[in-house]
């Protein structure tokens, strides 16, 4: 493994190609190998990227809003929102489930969104945040990404599971679509930035936007 | 214009080249400027994609044939089936989610199965198929959708939430779909991208 002396490949006007990683000239339409179209950075990431982040944004409103899941219980029926499920389990005693449910259906969505939002502004941008640091950040929220899917398989079990005819019966609620809509448009929204664009402005040129 | 740099991989993450041709078996490569993993080297490589797939399709197979997960109270009881998941989600009119959920727990890991194996079979046996290439485009983004491991750790959410209401005992296909998850892991972590493209182009040049 050598560091050929800090050069990246777009310096050397080399492109590497999304599916097989084959490094080819930059302007070559599909990659020799493996036949994929090659562009030299994600075609309109940033654009892409934050129009992704509004509509999660958007679709997290009813997520939070919404019951996710209705209890009925000898004729009486009991809404649960995200965070009512949170208090509830805190009640029952089971705190490390809380935190996991905590952590996955509430720090880990906003928390991506946050970084998701900071990261974009960043290329653009003076950040505090060394190139380094921010490429951690991207793949600590690239990698937690679909562990927020935790509550909406809760719901899908729980509603598959548990239905006693008139005794105890649980239903599925609206949340739970919204919620599957916002960590799905948020994982796309990961893999849609391309975090070379943070190198890229080290070499102070700002040509990236071209395939 | 300069020539390709056949035994340099440019990093994903921060496009830095880097000189991966004198890496040894059993040895990885970490990008020098942001710590992005390169890429690995690894001993009998397709082997263990095989085999671990081929456990991980029959794990699978066990995971959806019987009980999951059993409910009991009051003499009443209810069984749920790995298949009833998202069935009964659609059922109650959320189609969209059922569809999510068979995906991301069974469609995607089952297929990222099957084209592991369609890869790595022609690649052992040193023949070319006319399939490998698509194989090898699109396995490596579909296994990023594959969501098992997250599964289980809502099964036992699940099971801490309604624990206080009944009795709830796990079934033969919980311990499978676990099996799966484990087996499932280890075969995505044996293949590596860019030794499987070397490869796939040495078997295309030879194949002429
Ligand atoms: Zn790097």
């Amino acid at each position: 493994m050598v560091d050929t002396h800090g050069v990246t490949a777009r310096s050397r006007g080399l492109a590497s190609c999304h599916a097989c990683l084959k490094l080819v000239p930059v302007g070559t339409h599909h990659c020799p190998r493996c036949g994929s179209p090659m562009h030299l950075r994600e075609v309109d990431s940033l654009q892409r990227c934050v129009a992704l982040l509004i509509t999660a944004c958007i679709l997290y409103i009813p997520a939070n809003l919404l019951p996710i899941m209705y209890t009925d219980q000898l004729g009486s029926t009991e809404a649960s929102t995200i965070i009512g499920g949170v208090v509830l389990l805190i009640k029952l005693g089971s705190i490390p489930i809380a935190a996991i449910i905590f952590i996955a259906s509430v720090m880990v969505p906003s928390g991506k969104l946050i970084a998701m939002f900071y990261l974009v502004w960043s290329v653009r941008s003076k950040s505090q945040l060394s190139p380094r640091q921010r490429t951690l950040l991207y793949r600590t929220t690239e990698f937690m990404g679909k562990w927020s899917m935790v509550d909406v398989f809760v719901v899908a079990i729980l509603v598959a599971l548990v239905h006693l005819g008139g005794l105890l019966v649980i239903r599925p609620g609206y949340a739970a679509l919204s919620f599957a809509g916002v960590v799905i448009v948020t994982m796309i929204a990961a893999e849609v930035f391309d975090s070379r664009l943070i190198w890229d402005a080290l070499e102070g040129d700002s040509d990236y936007s071209k395939t | 214009m300069n020539e390709s740099e056949p035994g340099s991989i440019a990093c994903h993450a921060c496009d830095l080249l880097v000189e991966v041709s004198s890496l040894k078996t059993g040895q990885s490569a970490i990008c020098p400027r942001c710590g992005h993993f390169l890429t690995a080297k690894r001993q009998d490589a397709h082997s263990k994609v095989l085999s671990y797939s081929l456990a991980a399709l029959v794990a699978l197979l066990v995971a959806i044939s019987f009980p999951f997960l059993s409910f009991s109270s009051g003499g009443l009881e209810s069984v749920m089936t790995l298949p009833q998941t998202p069935r009964m989600i659609w059922e109650y009119g959320l189609p969209a989610v059922a569809i999510m959920v068979a995906a991301f727990i069974i469609l995607i890991p089952a297929a990222t199965l099957l084209m592991l194996l369609f890869l790595c079979l022609p690649l052992h046996f040193g023949r070319w198929a006319p399939w490998i290439k698509t194989m090898g485009r699109w396995v490596f983004h579909l296994q990023n959708w594959a969501m098992v491991e997250v599964f289980i750790i809502g099964v036992i959410v699940s099971l801490v939430k309604i624990a206080k209401m009944a009795t709830v005992s796990l079934g033969l296909s919980f311990w499978g779909y676990v099996a799966f998850s484990i087996l499932f892991t280890l075969a995505i972590a044996a293949l590596d991208r860019y030794q499987v493209w070397t490869e796939i182009e040495a078997l295309e040049t030879t194949h002429g």
